[in-house]
């Protein structure tokens, strides 16, 4: 069982909220003459760049230090984006020449050919569809796999397997997972962040801890429902304002007080650990106004964003403070396209719908790869870009299409992977992964080989049992590795 | 069966019904015997040889089993077959008589008995229809008993019988009571104990820990100044007695069993009738319900007869097999009901037995002793359960009607409306057909609907009647419904191969697990099972029940169990640190008769429970882990109990019952895609009253380690993340109570000093001391240069005592 008591000895392994010890003293009023000098020492130890040894994928070093996931609520379709398929164009109107699915959500018809016109792109002659003419820039950089499926075919069952590998039950999420093995690189703020999540399909559980330590679970900043300018963390600003220097006045009584209460109780850790989280919150409070500042990027950089254009301003947003934290070292940070409809679920009115949402997120995309490429973060950032699951190449009506887990397109950038590289493919239509066929999990364990984590070796025990990320499954899909 | 369980005369359970049928008609035991031999000697053969080839195996004809003794016994699908002593009225007797038309055994064309064989069996109905109690079977391979006895005997600590230990002998004045022999039996040698609390510490620690709320100044000061030897247990009675302890001790039940007012999930939907068994479990807990009671209402309650005076609380009780998290929109239905089945396995084998159940589904367990068989067996059970109205996505859960006396009379009443609402339209049907017709010359032939051809202003006339009729319909009264499960189909389940509902292997019956060593009841063709399962699982000689239940309570006492794997008691879980204790402490529950609140008692007044929670050096040094309990385990407060002691503090707390404060329906999205939360947690009402909605429960909750509500959940972390400290700075909940805190400090009238007096023994029952008073009136000082009022001063400095680590952490 899990206590503060034995989280010391967890600490030690990695994954902690680390303290540094000299800013602690610096900025604090009073000292801790009293904290054990040996839990300091072990929630430094905490600060590995790179996994514990007992964790480590070996015989490779990773490039990956950190995630930024771009999650496209509600399921692009593959075949209108990065999946295509000449011969759905040719067979548009025709039956499926094989099987649907057994399970399906929702009934389709005839093979439905896109709307939009692709083309090859980059040296790589990578295909993208005309919805995406800004991200095309960067096909070279891009490493597509094409032969993703999953099990699920409802948002909510996809979202959690997509996030926390378990579509059955409450599991701690990718995020939580890379933070206990991997720990934070930033004292001053969280370790996963997860800006404007839905609230929906899983809600919290898509950045839960799960049976994971409280510490590892994602701060969100704001939720769907909220516009990225207004996205804050839970009460990061006093409810009735109050000066920050009388704050500090009062904070240093409360530190007072407790520093006379531990020396009457004598040593315990969880008592030091609570004056430790008093003062980060105090500092949080400081660092998270800064880094959530973008009026202090350049205009250059607002405009690389598409802060200029109302149409691509919100996740414009949401894409630039992403940037500001995995600078500061935040080591997961998860970006939500979610909107007050399931965003990318277009069962109908497919044209409009999706070309709505493309325009809103490929030029922020873009221009964050422009970004991360140009200060040299792209090489130790780990980009995902995905949906919980495709959709079908059949119609739903006559402009839409269904859900489909059975075969869709993913793609990552920077931490490690091959540059303008394709791997797996779907049936001549689009519809099922058949060649290279990388499921879910094998995205989990690949995703933790990248940043040099062994999947298998990432475990947890709860309940009696040692838990993973993959359950019992996951294949690292090396061919992908630079 | 169930004599052995004399705290639950009032419960009867099918089994034991048999026994007395069996038995009933025969007050001279040499009769039973004769009946008997005729039975062995006559009718079983014959059954054997003529009925069992329909009537027999795992599936027979009209549920009713005749290569058995006790399926005879148990009845068909339509009842009893027979009524001992009375041929004629014998459902057996009428069938293979020959005498009625519609039922003739063997059925045509197969040969009816012949006279002599017919003749045994009136003979034997006649005689008393004895029957052997424990009916050997004519398939040995399907007797559950015999089960048991090919599994080899578990060496697992927590399956061996309970003993009743011996208690230590009292070394010293400290250890006088039982809880404290067995503890101090445990310390080395030469150990001394730790100091005993101060009282205002021990009254501050039971007060929190048993009803979730500070003592008040009142409270504090009558104990101080009670020089009474039994002071201590009248504060201890003062406290079980008040409504506030099942507000509390009902909430970690209510972990214990996942409660949640939404699905959570896939489809986040309202539970909104789950507030009936949250009230349900606050009510029973402060009545006390002798805990095999308890389980027996949650896991049967429908299967009991209704308590008169309560009539529908044993069906609000099976709400818990409910409330699990459940994916409503899984496109394969077969899989949907499975793992609903899988749920509930999980949920009643770590909440009742401390056992991790669910690998089997796929495999045998890997370390404790259970098969897949031992899975499949209990989901025999649960599968025959309804508890799902339909698998249709969005799935919908069942719930039962418990329509109060106003709902039934206004049901009746509208139900009036509507009959005579019918005849109006029939009689002014009627009329207006009756006026047509004489407007008619009399040789006209009158169609046989002539509605069309009436008058128009008669036919908008009934028009009109109609859409009143349908406006009427439409208001049909609500009717209350709780959440809450029913008989189902009753079948056994086949083992899912790698747990796959595509890959099935053999059918297995519906059962128990095999490895616990103790008889099995017998489950009837027509049952579920629940009430055997309840049977089974509240025989003394359980080795997991009893133990489980009370290690929960010592956990929620100390803050860590006995054994401290609360939820797992299996090979991969702990073992106790005090197995004696442990057994004397389950053996006592149930000589109390399974009462929560002697527990409780026998804990908060030892000796052990009262010791400081101070650490020494020579402390951390020979017991770091405090497993020999050498002082009371440093705890902070769980969520509920910070903010209901902030509320109260402030002078803000609503201590009164309450229902829902949902804002959706039943069955309605909490979120639609919009991800705005609506839930409404701005009630000043006690903790356990507000909504619990999964995937995005209470952030004050969550942030203070509230359990997830979708698993079951004994041992809650206790965790330390910035964003606590960052609630306690700046939620309107901390600012707002300060300020409370703040006004009633002012309202005394006296100095700096005084007033600070009183705000730490509102926060800290204790007395100020001289060197943190004058700390705090240099505080006020430099306040009032900093230019702050006195509210705004008091409200920092209250706010202060109330985010420091004394105020949160038990004494």
């Amino acid at each position: 069982m899990r206590s503060e008591g034995d989280s010391m000895a967890k600490i030690s392994q990695g994954g902690p909220i680390a303290i540094d010890r000299r800013a602690m003293l610096r900025q604090s009023a009073i000292g801790f003459g009293s904290l054990a000098a040996s839990v300091l020492l072990s929630q430094s130890q905490g600060l590995g760049q790179t996994a514990p040894e007992r964790f480590a994928l070996e015989g490779f070093i990773p490039k990956a230090k950190r995630i930024l996931f771009l999650f496209m609520k509600g399921g692009p379709s593959q075949v209108d984006t990065f999946d295509y398929k000449p011969m759905l164009e040719r067979d548009h109107g025709k039956e499926l020449p094989f099987d649907k699915p057994r399970v399906q959500f929702a009934p389709t018809s005839t093979l439905l050919r896109s709307p939009w016109k692709f083309s090859q792109y980059g040296q790589s002659g990578t295909w993208v569809s005309q919805l995406f003419p800004e991200v095309a820039r960067h096909v070279d950089s891009l490493c597509m796999i094409h032969s993703l499926h999953g099990t699920n075919a409802a948002h909510g069952g996809a979202l959690l397997k997509l996030h926390t590998g378990s579509d059955a039950f409450v599991r701690p999420s990718l995020g939580a997972w890379v933070q206990y093995g991997l720990g934070t690189e930033n004292q001053d703020l969280p370790g996963f962040v997860t800006i404007c999540p839905t609230l929906a399909h899983g809600g919290v559980n898509n950045w839960g801890s799960a049976f994971l330590p409280a510490r590892f679970q994602g701060v969100p900043v704001g939720n769907a429902s909220t516009p990225s300018d207004q996205a804050k963390i839970r009460f990061i600003e006093p409810a009735v304002p109050r000066d920050r220097t009388l704050q500090r006045w009062q904070l240093d009584w409360i530190q007072q007080r407790n520093q006379q209460h531990l020396a009457a109780q004598g040593q315990d850790a969880a008592l030091e650990g609570r004056i430790a989280a008093m003062e980060l919150a105090f500092r949080m409070q400081g660092e998270m106004p800064e880094a959530q500042d973008l009026a202090s990027e350049s205009l250059a950089t607002q405009q690389l964003y598409g802060l200029d254009d109302p149409v691509t301003a919100n996740f414009g947003r949401q894409c630039l403070l992403a940037r500001r934290l995995l600078e500061r070292g935040v080591r997961f940070v998860q970006v939500s396209h979610s909107d007050a409809f399931v965003q990318w679920d277009q069962h109908g009115d497919l044209k409009k719908g999706h070309e709505k949402n493309a325009r809103e997120v490929d030029r922020p995309i873009a221009g964050l790869l422009d970004d991360l490429k140009q200060r040299g973060l792209l090489e130790e950032t780990l980009v995902l870009w995905s949906g919980e699951f495709g959709r079908t190449p059949t119609a739903q009506g006559t402009d839409g299409r269904d859900h489909n887990p059975e075969g869709f397109t993913v793609w990552m950038a920077g931490g490690g992977v091959k540059p303008g590289f394709h791997y797996g493919a779907t049936d001549e239509y689009g519809f099922y992964a058949v060649e290279n066929k990388v499921h879910l999990h094998d995205l989990h364990a690949t995703l933790l080989g990248l940043l040099g984590i062994d999947h298998t070796k990432l475990t947890y025990r709860y309940a009696g049992r040692d838990f993973r990320l993959t359950d019992i499954h996951g294949r690292v899909v090396r061919e992908i590795f630079a | 069966m169930r004599s052995h369980l004399p705290s639950l005369p009032r419960l009867r359970w099918p089994i034991a019904l048999w026994t007395t049928l069996l038995f009933a008609a025969f007050s001279n035991p040499s009769c039973a015997q004769d009946s008997l031999e005729l039975f062995e000697k006559q009718v079983r053969p014959l059954l054997l040889e003529r009925c069992a080839s329909c009537h027999g195996g795992q599936e027979p004809e009209g549920d009713l089993r005749l290569d058995q003794a006790e399926g005879l016994a148990i009845g068909s699908r339509s009842g009893p077959v027979f009524v001992p002593g009375k041929p004629q009225e014998s459902l057996l007797w009428l069938a293979v008589s020959g005498e009625s038309p519609d039922l003739q055994m063997p059925p045509p064309p197969h040969q009816p008995l012949t006279h002599a064989q017919k003749r045994s069996i009136q003979q034997w109905l006649a005689s008393g229809a004895a029957l052997p109690v424990t009916a050997p079977s004519t398939d040995p391979t399907e007797n559950a008993s015999t089960d048991f006895a090919n599994t080899p005997a578990s060496d697992l600590w927590s399956l061996q019988p309970i003993e009743l230990p011996v208690l230590p002998d009292a070394a010293d004045e400290w250890s006088q009571e039982p809880i404290d022999r067995f503890v101090a039996d445990r310390w080395p040698e030469n150990h001394l104990p730790a100091a005993p609390a101060d009282r205002t510490a021990w009254l501050r620690r039971v007060t929190i820990d048993l009803t979730g709320l500070l003592p008040t100044l009142e409270e504090t000061e009558a104990f101080l100044r009670d020089p009474a030897p039994d002071a201590m247990e009248r504060v201890v009675d003062r406290l079980l007695s008040s409504p506030t302890y099942g507000q509390r001790w009902g909430r970690h039940w209510l972990d214990v069993v996942r409660y949640s007012d939404s699905n959570g999930l896939d489809e986040n939907i309202a539970h909104g009738n789950a507030w009936r068994y949250r009230n349900y479990v606050v009510a029973a807990r402060n009545a006390d319900m002798p805990y095999d009671q308890f389980l027996a209402e949650q896991l049967a309650g429908d299967l009991l007869p209704p308590d008169p005076s309560d009539p529908y609380r044993r069906k609000i009780a099976t709400g818990m097999l409910v409330l699990g998290p459940k994916v409503l929109a899984e496109v394969d239905e077969r899989k949907m009901e499975m793992d609903i089945v899988d749920e509930q396995i999980d949920t009643v084998g770590k909440a009742v037995l401390g056992l991790t159940l669910g690998c089997a589904r796929c495999h045998d367990h890997k370390f404790d002793p259970w098969s897949m068989e031992d899975y499949y067996r209990l989901a025999g059970i649960f599968k025959s359960t309804r508890t799902m109205e339909h698998f249709t996505k969005i799935a919908k859960w069942n719930e039962a009607e418990i329509p109060t006396p106003e709902e039934v009379a206004r049901r009746d009443t509208h139900q009036q409306e509507l009959a005579s609402h019918r005849d109006r339209i029939a009689m002014a049907r009627q009329e207006a057909i009756d006026r047509w017709k004489q407007s008619l010359a009399t040789d006209m032939p009158v169609p046989e609907d002539p509605e069309p051809m009436l008058p128009e202003a008669d036919r908008q006339m009934l028009q009109k009647l109609r859409d009143e009729l349908k406006e009427l319909e439409k208001k049909a009264p609500e009717v209350s419904t709780a959440m809450a499960v029913s008989e189902g189909k009753i079948d056994d389940v086949p083992i899912h191969i790698r747990g796959s509902h595509l890959a099935l292997g053999k059918k297995v019956a519906r059962g128990f697990l095999a490895p616990v060593p103790l008889p099995a009841p017998q489950i009837a063709p027509q049952q579920s099972g629940r009430a055997a399962l309840v049977a089974w699982l509240t025989d003394p000689e359980h080795p997991l029940t009893s133990r489980v239940i009370v290690n929960r309570i010592w956990r929620w006492h100390f803050g860590q169990g006995l054994v401290r794997s609360v939820d797992n008691f299996g090979e991969l879980g702990e073992s106790p640190t005090h197995p004696q204790l442990l057994d004397w402490m389950a053996r006592n529950f149930q000589r109390d008769g399974w009462s929560w609140k002697k527990v409780h008692r026998q804990i908060v007044l030892s000796a052990t429970y009262r010791q400081s929670s101070s650490t020494t050096h020579a402390d951390l040094q020979a017991d770091p882990e405090n497993r020999l309990l050498t002082r009371f385990p440093k705890r902070r407060m769980e969520a509920e109990a910070i903010r209901d002691c902030l509320l109260q503090v402030g002078d803000r707390l609503d201590m009164g019952v309450k229902t829902s404060y949902l804002h959706v329906k039943n069955r309605e999205f909490f979120f639609d895609h919009t991800s705005i939360d609506k839930t409404d947690y701005n009630h000043p009402c006690r903790s356990i009253y507000l909504p619990v909605v999964r995937n995005h429960l209470y952030d004050l909750f969550q942030l203070f380690d509230y359990n997830d509500a979708a698993v079951v959940l004994g041992h809650r972390d206790i965790t330390n993340v910035p964003t606590q400290a960052l609630c306690l700075m700046n939620s309107a909940l901390a600012i707002d109570s300060s300020q409370g805190m703040a006004k009633r400090v002012l309202a005394l009238d006296g100095t700096d000093a005084q007033r600070f007096a009183l705000a730490v023994r509102f926060a800290l029952q204790r007395e100020a001391t001289a060197e943190e008073t004058a700390m705090a009136c240099r505080m006020l000082d430099e306040a009032s240069q900093r230019g702050l009022d006195p509210l705004g001063a008091w409200s920092l400095l209250c706010q202060g005592l109330l985010a420091s680590n004394e105020f949160l952490f038990l004494p």
